[in-house]
């Protein structure tokens, strides 16, 4: 029955040679691609946070190996574009790049351990401690601050530039660059992707083709190359998901410091985001008079906001954050009407245009000026800083004190730094499966996110961390890092943990994008109930901002401490996403048996 | 039919393997003289095993178990030699990779799963296997990487031979580390095949076995769920009867091969000698773990035993 087995022990030598097989039988000898050929034992296309965080993560990893000589990999990084231009950025202390990411606390923890934080300027980075997030139909409110998440952070992330936190990573690499460890290949693009594999791709290690006619042989490919992911597609993956019918501008504002109702200056740590119809609006704070915003709205929207310049720009953004819907509505209509009326397009409405219909709608509203509601700041100031500076000396003088809710909406934004207004499309996706034969996706490769909780950059850099633990575990049993079984772990530690996020994300974004007033309702009162629940709220605020692991601690030995402070505060963030769908699937169920009959009902009032 | 084998308990009641008849003994030592003319091996048996050797390395086929499970028995083995190394002082430098500056021997090699990572971990192997197919498989397998077959290496850190372990004995070869895992239940004749083994390890050194135990719980696991009801692996892969249980090659190494001091079966040896642990899949994680010391039931299915020859 087992005659194959007893071969094993009672069969006979061959006396051959290991070289001589190899020519005899695998037809394949090294020597057929050794010239011009580099092994590398991780290739990592792409030089974006997610990337550089994992070619980090290789080179000093979080822990010291357990014995020396572990960390023998040979590591490669592609980048197209010239990281000469991340390497020398200097930006004046006001000016702020547009593209900026709140690190959560364990993300950031992570960028510690491997050494890169260090590297990140922190008189550019700002703590958020406090977060206003309301309905912008019933605005209905819920706060987070820095306590619900953990006493002794103190804070719940810390926002930077996507640029700040690129050059830290960047300077971590490149110390060990200079060693040899690691080799950067920039302004260096991928032309194509082969297997070595013969006739059988399957068993084939990736040859990564460049541009500068070098050719590397890679054990493991990674691929941090983005959404439209050049390795993705060798490796034969799909991905599922849907282009929101959105896009997200982003903006650096320029406002006056922000006084609590005793005239004394507040802190620069509290983020706002109000829910439009049309989309969430965020004012993410970045220093004292500056913040970065993101606001998701219709494709055609977002384009007449770019093309009626940045003062008219800065006032729609006062009014999103204050005006109720129906205003809103009205402005929206007003601003498109007369962007399709213009030939130009551009400068399609004047600000005192704006204004003057603003005014108005404030006035029906009843928002007395030197209200906390009113958008209208003070002219539009050429020195910011300056400026704002006299104008408080001025207001003290005169006993002005802002007014009582004033901290419940952010500050007036009074311009907007030039050139840093743009927009970007919005696509949910996620790739089916992240690992492929002798290739790994991270980052925008694996998953897109719509960035209302501001999660994008956070879970590329969890994957980071998950891939480069996953490659640790596999070096301390020998095994082959490029391989099915040794990369198993990676999804196993990420996959549901994106999926949950993604689908939470996804799901917010849809349950806030209805006027539908049971819906409303629903959705308001459950964000009330939740802002009076300490439990609960712990649970969105891993989606939204702290706390969350990165990874099941299952199969690590160590691992950083410092989490939430009770192990089920893990589970809560897919706890919130499963809350959230629960309760869209009930409203959809609700929309299709109600939705007609209260849509007539509506239009009849 | 499987109903009527799995009531039938009398297929459980078999003996010891390793307190084989003389008959056996005198059929191996004939089967071992005639390795030396090269005629045991027929021209089907080759056909079948190349067969089945062309898939070593599918990672998710007929071995996809075995490469789920090497982690694990890597994990195992590296820990107890690194333990071992640092308890006689050896500097970490000396340990390197956990295997660094040592010799190991993987008998039964098959595909090389286990060779590859003991070179990785710095063990300068030698690999060997009964079937020239698996050798040959092995082979190609290590030219693609660069890391075990090296451009101008005057020493390769991984070598295949088309062998069995008597051979080598016959050779008078030793080594720092000899593996032999999941390959004692394919024996004809354990006993004869365990001292060979024995033999092949230099004073000092350490010997790692990893195989089933002859219980019912192991015939409804590793037979009857995954040959016959899951078919993880080709009916016909394990044979119940030679299994062997865990007192009884604790008893094998009290007493024919003395390597362990005398004590009662159900008595565990000391754990800087020897240490006996289950090892058991998880169908939820889809993963194979370590069971901790002692855990009941922990040896009555798929077990590894470390063990060192005295210094003597």
């Amino acid at each position: 029955m087992n005659r194959q087995a007893v071969r094993v022990i009672a069969g006979r030598t061959a006396g051959m040679k290991r070289r001589d097989h190899i020519a005899l039988f695998s037809g394949r000898s090294r020597r057929a691609y050794a010239s011009g050929v580099d092994n590398f034992d991780v290739v990592i296309v792409g030089g974006g946070p997610a990337g550089l965080a994992l070619a980090c993560a290789l080179v000093s990893p979080e822990k010291p190996a357990a014995l020396s000589g572990q960390s023998h990999l040979r590591v490669a990084l592609v980048e197209a574009s010239d990281l000469a231009n991340v390497r020398s950025w200097s930006p004046e202390k006001t000016i702020f790049s547009n593209r900026v990411s709140s690190i959560t606390n364990t993300s950031r923890e992570f960028l510690q351990n491997i050494g890169a934080w260090q590297e990140v300027e922190q008189a550019r980075t700002n703590p958020i401690e406090e977060m206003q997030v309301w309905d912008g139909l019933s605005d209905a409110r819920i706060e987070f601050n820095a306590p619900h998440v953990s006493a002794s952070a103190g804070e719940m992330a810390r926002l930077t530039e996507n640029i700040n936190l690129q050059r830290g990573l960047l300077r971590q690499v490149e110390k060990n660059a200079s060693s040899g460890v690691i080799t950067l290949l920039d302004k260096t693009k991928v032309s194509s992707i082969t297997s070595d594999g013969e006739n059988d791709a399957s068993n084939g290690w990736p040859l990564v083709h460049l541009t500068n006619s070098q050719t590397l042989r890679a054990r493991l490919l990674v691929g941090a190359d983005g959404p439209l992911s050049p390795v993705r597609a060798f490796s034969k993956i799909d991905s599922y998901g849907w282009p929101y019918n959105m896009r997200a501008i982003v903006a650096t504002l320029r406002h006056g410091r922000s006084l609590s109702s005793f005239g004394t200056e507040r802190n620069h740590t509290t983020a706002y985001q109000r829910f439009l119809p049309t989309g969430p609006i965020a004012f993410l704070p970045v220093a004292p008079t500056r913040a970065s915003m993101v606001w998701s709205t219709t494709p055609e929207l977002a384009q007449a906001l770019l093309d009626a310049g940045e003062p008219v720009l800065s006032l729609m953004i006062n009014a999103a954050f204050r005006l109720p819907d129906v205003s809103m509505q009205y402005l929206h209509r007003y601003l498109l009407e007369k962007w399709e009326a213009s030939p130009v397009k551009k400068g399609c409405v004047t600000r005192e245009e704006m204004e003057h219909e603003l005014r108005w709608r404030e006035q029906s509203h009843g928002i007395a000026a030197g209200s906390a509601l009113t958008s209208i700041s003070f002219d539009v100031m050429e020195e910011g800083d300056v400026a704002s500076e006299q104008e408080r000396r001025q207001q003290q003088e005169e006993g002005w004190i802002p007014p009582a809710d004033a901290a419940m909406y952010p500050p007036l934004v009074h311009s907007i730094q030039p050139q840093s207004a743009a927009s970007f499309p919005l696509r949910m996706s996620h790739a089916d499966v992240y690992v492929g034969n002798r290739t790994a996706l991270v980052g925008d490769a694996a998953h897109t996110v719509h960035p209302l909780a501001g999660q994008g950059l956070n879970l590329g850099i969890a994957d980071a961390q998950a891939l480069a633990r996953t490659i640790q575990n596999a070096l301390t049993v020998g095994a082959d890092i490029g391989s099915y079984s040794a990369l198993e772990d990676y999804p196993r530690r990420r996959y549901l943990a994106n999926h949950a996020m993604l689908s939470g994300v996804d799901k917010l974004s849809k349950l806030y994008g209805t006027r539908l007033d049971p819906v409303v309702w629903l959705r308001s009162t459950g964000l009330e109930v939740v802002n009076e629940l300490g439990g609960l709220k712990e649970a969105f605020m891993g989606v939204a901002g702290a706390g969350d692991n990165p990874s099941s601690p299952a199969g690590i030995s160590g691992g950083g401490g410092g989490r939430l402070p009770y192990p089920e505060a893990r589970q809560l963030p897919i706890l919130g996403a499963a809350l959230v769908e629960g309760i869209t699937a009930t409203i959809d169920g609700a929309r299709t048996l109600l939705g007609n009959a209260l849509r007539d009902g509506r239009r009849r009032h | 039919m499987f109903a009527r084998n799995w009531f039938s308990l009398s297929r459980f009641a078999t003996r010891n393997p390793l307190l084989s008849s003389s008959r056996a003994l005198s059929t191996a030592a004939a089967a071992s003289s005639a390795t030396g003319s090269g005629t045991t091996v027929n021209a089907s048996e080759i056909a079948h095993f190349s067969r089945l050797s062309s898939q070593w390395w599918d990672e998710r086929g007929e071995f996809g178990m075995l490469h789920k499970m090497n982690p694990v028995r890597v994990g195992f083995l590296r820990e107890r030699v690194v333990r071992t190394r640092q308890d006689e002082g050896e500097s970490e430098n000396q340990i390197g990779l956990g295997l660094s500056g040592m010799n190991a021997l993987d008998i039964g090699c098959g595909g090389g799963l286990l060779s590859e990572s003991l070179a990785r971990l710095g063990a300068r192997t030698l690999a060997i296997d009964a079937s020239e197919a698996n050798i040959r498989i092995a082979s190609a397998h290590a030219a693609l990487d660069p890391f075990l077959s090296p451009e101008n290496a005057t020493e390769m850190p991984l070598t295949y031979r088309h062998a069995t372990s008597h051979d080598l004995v016959q050779e008078g070869k030793s080594f720092d580390l000899v593996c032999s895992l999941e390959v004692l239940e394919h024996v004809d004749n354990p006993a004869d095949f365990l001292e060979s083994c024995a033999a092949l390890v230099k004073p000092g050194g350490h010997l790692v076995l990893s195989t089933i135990a002859r219980t019912p719980l192991a015939y409804f696991l590793t037979i009857f769920m995954a040959e016959n009801v899951l078919r993880m692996v080709s009916p016909g892969t394990h044979s119940y009867s030679k299994y062997v249980n865990a007192p009884e090659l604790l008893d094998f190494f009290r007493t024919r091969v003395p390597w362990l001091p005398n004590a009662p079966t159900n008595i565990e040896p000391p754990s800087h000698l020897a240490e006996l642990r289950g090892m058991i899949y998880n169908p939820l994680s889809g993963s194979w773990g370590l069971m901790p010391r002692g855990a009941p039931l922990g040896l009555d299915c798929n077990y590894i035993f470390w063990l060192r020859r005295p210094l003597e």
